[in-house]
């Protein structure tokens, strides 16, 4: 039997925009990171290697941004295939986008 | 026969990553026929996958700092350098890629999957690059343990010992 369709939208909306903007900024972080070693030293001192510092990071800005979105509203207005697209688009870029930097890098 | 606390760190990292990638599988197979009866098998399943990852973050992460260190010079010094410099690279920064997605899963699981065909296409393509990515990181950890192993064996040859 074939599931229906209500055609309701995607409750979790603000969290799957947040996982996406959190995903591109932990590329970026990795990326910024590895060109500039003064910020590696940086989050060295933060919680005493920089992969704890980038991860705790990663952490806050799922969980802050995910719940500031679900506050406004504004990620509820998304279409949901938008939305999709989005969080499937980011995670391709960057594992597309890591391995193509340690490799080239 | 000798065991260290590395080499049962290591195995419960690679067990975890495991068996979190089969549950998320587990996920996408019940949304493919997602009805009021499985609801609950696809949340708890979400909810395994959330925290199989988490245990996998906590636990890799605990060995990556204490115990690579020493694998990573050899591995430098050896005939597969790419092994930490490309995969060991990108593995510990696409694991947050899959640690970001498998805490989002249950979220999106939370939707009624049964009614709503937007909820059901986000899970399964939440679940499918938790798989894919999941398999890539798994991929990358066999390399860079053929890395230590051919850097030992390359010590071996040229040391006689």
């Amino acid at each position: 039997m074939k599931p229906e369709d209500t055609g309701e939208g995607l409750r979790s909306a603000p969290f799957a925009v947040a996982g996406a903007v959190t995903i591109l900024f932990s590329t970026a972080l990795a990326w910024t990171k590895d060109a500039h070693p003064s910020l590696l030293h940086a989050m060295d001192a933060v919680a005493g290697h920089n992969w704890i510092t980038h991860g705790l990071a990663d952490v806050v800005v799922f969980l802050g941004l995910g719940l500031i979105l679900s506050r406004g509203g504004w990620a509820h207005r998304m279409a949901p295939n938008r939305v999709i697209a989005f969080l499937v688009a980011a995670a391709a870029f960057s594992a597309a986008g890591l391995f193509a930097w340690y490799a080239v890098f | 026969m000798k065991i260290t606390v590395s080499d049962v760190v290591l195995l419960a990292h690679s067990a975890c990553g495991v068996v979190g990638i089969l549950a998320a599988a587990g996920v996408f197979v019940d949304t493919l026929n997602a009805r009021a009866e499985n609801a609950r098998r696809i949340r708890t399943l979400a909810i395994v996958t959330a925290v199989c990852m988490t245990v996998t973050w906590i636990v890799g992460g605990y060995w990556y700092v204490h115990f690579y260190p020493m694998d990573r010079a050899l591995i430098l010094h050896g005939p597969w350098p790419f092994a930490h410099t490309v995969f060991m690279e990108t593995k510990e920064h696409l694991f947050f890629t899959t640690l970001i997605l498998s805490w989002y899963l249950p979220m999106a699981a939370a939707d009624s999957l049964s009614t709503n065909a937007a909820a059901r296409k986000m899970v399964l393509c939440v679940a499918m690059l938790i798989v894919l990515s999941g398999l890539a990181i798994e991929g990358s950890g066999a390399i860079i343990n053929h890395g230590v192993k051919v850097a030992l064996l390359d010590v071996r040859a040229k040391t006689g010992r």
